[in-house]
Parts: C-alpha cells; sequence; structure tokens
C-alpha cells in the first residue's frame, strides 16, 4: 500500500489516496482496504488519519468517491483541535478501520444513540509516531464510547503490533500497568477537545469505563457487518450515506473498474495558523 | 533595540549555530544583550534556546566566542530530552537571562547547593511558539529553585509582555489562576525529565514550592552581580569565554570579535532520529 498526495497540505484542496503498490490504482482507504480482523490474534488493519502530536484534523472523506484523506471543514476553514494543556496537539496515531461503519439508522444494542455515520475510530497508543495515510496491523485492547452531539463515536484502543510494547500489552489493565496516566489522559482529551471551541464536554456512556477486550471484540464485528450491509446496497436511509464507490467488493452495486486518474500534483505544506500554538488550561 | 539572528549550518547537526546580531553586527547573548530591557528594571530581556514542544537540548555555549547557541551533546552524539507523558519535547519556551551567572563558587544560604555555572535559565510561559536565538522582552512571575545533581539551577517563570495574558499576571498566584496546572506540570516535568536517561529524579529546594516574583527579582540581581564580578575580571573564568563587542571598560572587550565570526550560511534542518519521537512513562511521575 502507498499513497498520492494532492494539492497544498493544510488546505482544503490537499488529498490523499490510497494506492495499490503493484498496479498503481487508486484504492478506497473506507472500503478497498480490507479491515482482516482475526478474532484469535485480535488483530486488523488501521488506516493512520493523524499523527500524535499534530493537530490538523485529517480524516477519510466519507463523502468524496475514492474516499481520500481529507482535512475536515467547519464554516469553510480547515480544522485543527486546540492544545489542551498539558496535551499537544493529538496524544495518539488517530485514525479508522477500513471497512466499518457505525450504522447512523439503528440504535446500539443496549446504548439509545444510534451511530455517527463514521468507520470506527482507533487511538494507536504506541511509543512511535506513525504517519497520514499509514496502513498498520495493530492488536486490539479495549473501547470507550463517546456520545458527541447524541451520535454513538466509539474509540478503540490499539497498538502497532510492531511497537516495542505490543508483546506486554494483551488488555485495558495492561495499558494502564505499563502506560500509566494514558488511560485517564485519553478521556480527558476526548471530553474536553472541543471545550476551546465554545461546545460542551462530550460524554460517554457506561460512564467512561473502559471496555475489556471481549466488548470490543463484538463492538467491531457488529460495525464490520454494518459496512458489509452498506457496500452491499442494503441500507436505505433519509440520512447521506457514505460513497461507497469501490473497486474490490464483489456484489457491490459501486464496483466500479478505477477510480478516475489522481494527479500526483502535491504542491508542499501551506502554513500553519500561529493561533495554532496556543494551549488552553482547564480544571 | 533589534536583534536578528545568524544560522550556520542546519539545524540537529553538530555544524549548527545561531549567533545574535544587533543591527547586524554579532553581540555576545551572554554578555552583551543588557539583563533589563527599561529603565525601571520591570521588563527583561530574554534569549530563547529552546521552542516548546521541541526536543533539541540547545544552550548558550559558554565556551565559544561571542557565544552562539548550539547543541548540546553527550558522548559526540547530539543531544536531545525526552517525552515524558503526557509532555512532548519541553512544555515552555526556555532560554536564559543574558548578562547572569550561576556562581559555582558560591553555595546559596537557603538551598545550600553551590551554582551551576551557567547563565540564568527562564521558563517563558506565553501562547506562541518562540524560534531558536529570538530575545523576548517578558515580566518576571516567581522561581523555582530545581537541585540538578547537587547543583542550584533556579527556573525563573516569566511571560513575554506582550502575550494576551500579560496584563492579567503579575505575581505567581496569577499563574495558577490563569493557567491551572501549569506550575505543577512544571514541576514533574524537571523532576522527571532525566529518568529516560537512567539518571535519578531531580528534586526541587522549598519543597518544590515556586517562589513569588519577589523572590526572583533578588535571585536575579544576585545572579548579575556574579556575572558582573565575572566580566570585570575578578573572578577566575575559567572556560567560559567573556569576549563582548559592546562593553568597553571590561578587559575581554574585543573591536574586530565581530569579523571572526563566520558569515551566515544557513541549511535546512536535518531529520531528526525517529527514536527521539519515542513516548516514555514514568510509574508516579505523572499525577
Amino acid at each position: 500500500m502507498n499513497t498520492v498526495k494532492q494539492g497544498t497540505k493544510f488546505t482544503q484542496d490537499f488529498k490523499t489516496y490510497a494506492i495499490e503498490n503493484d498496479s498503481g490504482k487508486v484504492v478506497s482507504f473506507f472500503h478497498d482496504i480490507p479491515l482482516q480482523f482475526d478474532p484469535a490474534t485480535r488483530t486488523a488493519n488501521m488506516v493512520v488519519e493523524v499523527p500524535r502530536w499534530s493537530n490538523a484534523k485529517f480524516e477519510i472523506s466519507t463523502s468524496q468517491p475514492g474516499n481520500p484523506i481529507v482535512q475536515d471543514v467547519k464554516k469553510g476553514s480547515v480544522r485543527f483541535v486546540k492544545n489542551l494543556f498539558p496535551f499537544k496537539g493529538y496524544i495518539h496515531n488517530y485514525g479508522a478501520f477500513p471497512q466499518t461503519w457505525e450504522d447512523p439508522t439503528t440504535t446500539h444494542g443496549d446504548l439509545s444513540v444510534v451511530g455517527d455515520n463514521d468507520p470506527l475510530d482507533v487511538c494507536e497508543i504506541g511509543l512511535r509516531v506513525l504517519q497520514t495515510g499509514d496502513v498498520k496491523r495493530v492488536k486490539v485492547l479495549g473501547s470507550l464510547a463517546m456520545i458527541d452531539d447524541g451520535e454513538l463515536d466509539w474509540k478503540i484502543i490499539a497498538i502497532d503490533i510492531e511497537d516495542e510494547l505490543a508483546g506486554q500489552l494483551k488488555d485495558i489493565p495492561d495499558v494502564e500497568k505499563h502506560c500509566p496516566g494514558l488511560l485517564s489522559s485519553t478521556r480527558r482529551w476526548f471530553r474536553d477537545y472541543k471545550l476551546p471551541d465554545g461546545k460542551p464536554p462530550n460524554v460517554f456512556a457506561h460512564d467512561g469505563i473502559f471496555l475489556s477486550l471481549e466488548k470490543t471484540v463484538q463492538i467491531i464485528q457488529q460495525c464490520s457487518n454494518s459496512w458489509k450491509r452498506l457496500i452491499a446496497g442494503e441500507v436505505t436511509s433519509a440520512k447521506s450515506l457514505p460513497a461507497t464507490e469501490n473497486v474490490s467488493n464483489s456484489g457491490s452495486p459501486k464496483l466500479i473498474q478505477s477510480f478516475d486518474l489522481v494527479a500526483n500534483d502535491y504542491k508542499g505544506e501551506g502554513p500553519i495558523p500561529p493561533e495554532i500554538d496556543k494551549s488552553y488550561y482547564y480544571l | 533595540m533589534s536583534y536578528t539572528t545568524r544560522q550556520i549550518g542546519a539545524a540537529n547537526t553538530l555544524d549548527y549555530k545561531v549567533f545574535i546580531e544587533q543591527n547586524g553586527v554579532p553581540v555576545s547573548p551572554f554578555h552583551d544583550i543588557p539583563l533589563y530591557a527599561n529603565k525601571e528594571k520591570t521588563i527583561l530581556n530574554m534569549i530563547v534556546e529552546v521552542p516548546r514542544w521541541t526536543n533539541a537540548k540547545l544552550e548558550i555555549s559558554k565556551e565559544q566566542k561571542l557565544n552562539p547557541i548550539i547543541q548540546d551533546t553527550k558522548k559526540g552524539k547530539l543531544r536531545f530530552v525526552r517525552n515524558c507523558f503526557p509532555h512532548h519535547g519541553y512544555i515552555h519556551n526556555y532560554g536564559a537571562f543574558p548578562q547572569t551567572w550561576e556562581n559555582p563558587n558560591v553555595s546559596h544560604p537557603e538551598t545550600k547547593a553551590v551554582g551551576d555555572n551557567d547563565p540564568l535559565d527562564v521558563c517563558e510561559i506565553g501562547e506562541q511558539v518562540a524560534h531558536v536565538g529570538q530575545v523576548k522582552q517578558v515580566k518576571v512571575l516567581g522561581v523555582m529553585a530545581l537541585l540538578d545533581e547537587g547543583e542550584t539551577d533556579w527556573k525563573v517563570i516569566v511571560i513575554d509582555v506582550n502575550d494576551p495574558l500579560a496584563p492579567k499576571l503579575n505575581d505567581i498566584e496569577d499563574v495558577d489562576t490563569h493557567l491551572p496546572g501549569l506550575l505543577r506540570a512544571t514541576n514533574e516535568w524537571f523532576r522527571i525529565y532525566k529518568i529516560p536517561d537512567g539518571k535519578p529524579e531531580n528534586q526541587f529546594a522549598f519543597s518544590g514550592e515556586c517562589k513569588n516574583k519577589k523572590y526572583a527579582e533578588a535571585i536575579i540581581t544576585e545572579c548579575a552581580e556574579a556575572w558582573e564580578k565575572l566580566i570585570k575580571g575578578e573572578i577566575d573564568p575559567k572556560d567560559i569565554d567573556l569576549t563582548n563587542s559592546t562593553l568597553t571598560t571590561t578587559p575581554s572587550y574585543s573591536t574586530s570579535v565581530a569579523e571572526e565570526i563566520p558569515a551566515p550560511s544557513p541549511l535546512a534542518a536535518a531529520p531528526i532520529d525517529k527514536s527521539v519521537d519515542k513516548w516514555f512513562f514514568i510509574s508516579g511521575g505523572h499525577h
């Protein structure tokens, strides 16, 4: 797997597409990169959207065919998360599981909230910094059920299987033992990260407890099944559903031969606004 | 007064040097730049060595002529501070006060430890990320007494006078009001930052308490007086290079030193080894 970049980084025209190594063919980060979830080893493929310690909110576009990684736009401007003291930018390598979907048309089991219409979010907690567009094999450890504006937005905790800590982490209690402070910081980060934008704190289901590996495996399987219905064209909704054009899912109504050729015209980085340096302090 | 920088080589290499210039002429950030930026002595000049959220341990070279900022080395290798969770690199714009010196021959009556032979260290807490060699005008808020391997290493807490918060911060208690958690994080950071390198936890005098502005001003005065003795030739400077280009009455004044400084040759920063990205979790370090 490789990537091709377009446009100027930190502007609205910047896009990163996934490219198949052998053929050089564009594939969808959302629908063509395989999840390959193995319940026995609890490993799966993750697409990295935001490197740790950076602020630009990059994410897989659910609306654009080919689902490139783009920078989220709010009120006409590219979006950066604010620094929540003592943190700098994101505190994990943040990304998503391909071929998963949080279904916005049904409520989740015991929780009376619908999914957020996005792929499942993943926080990779390894000691290294990963890069936007990386596809990494990760080991699943647990999860946190965030409720964002009334929608369910799971945060799966996982670690790159090549990370030096991976061998020591099997479940949530191991994270607490080997990465003291990380879980409480994770909860605090997701609770407060929109406060600088004048929004209320986010809330969590299950009193903010991190769910164990067992429960988390079920969540991934559910979201994998939701995605299978989505890609098969079995979901209908008044809501606008993700673009499902893909080049690898036989039987999908949106299976296509190839995406239009993407020009390799990366123009380098644009400036990051200086106000992104500011830290915000909350007790 | 307008200060600029003259860069030699690429950041993150052994060749990298940043000289400070005044109106285009190289000066020493240790000796030539005045400590006080106004007559009332309420605004001070600070030399930025390390921008916030970076890891390269850059510091004013005491030994080289006109004291350029260079990257510290250990056993011939460039030194980077480690990331101790939840922090990334330095958590302040870190630097030094010009025309100050922590005298290693004198033991402080309260900390009972001698000075560390360096200019006085400064932590600037404003919202902007500074750049290497920037000369900032700052106001003093307080001071912490780090005991680093048996030496007193004062850390003066300041804020850029142009920061939006500066009018609200006048003494150390205002920092806790407007930047809650910052002083505690500062304490934690300095205690644990050498643990990943196999060193013991650092200690603070005064049970880690941050002393107020008045106390800090007394320490600054003391260190300014020590530097004055040094520059007048009253104390053996040992390895410290005292050459300066503005202090005409000092024995180390030189009219020609600026000409000996190499012409600018800035290069793009070299890549930093990936190992510097590593995050360290310190048991009991994080509260």
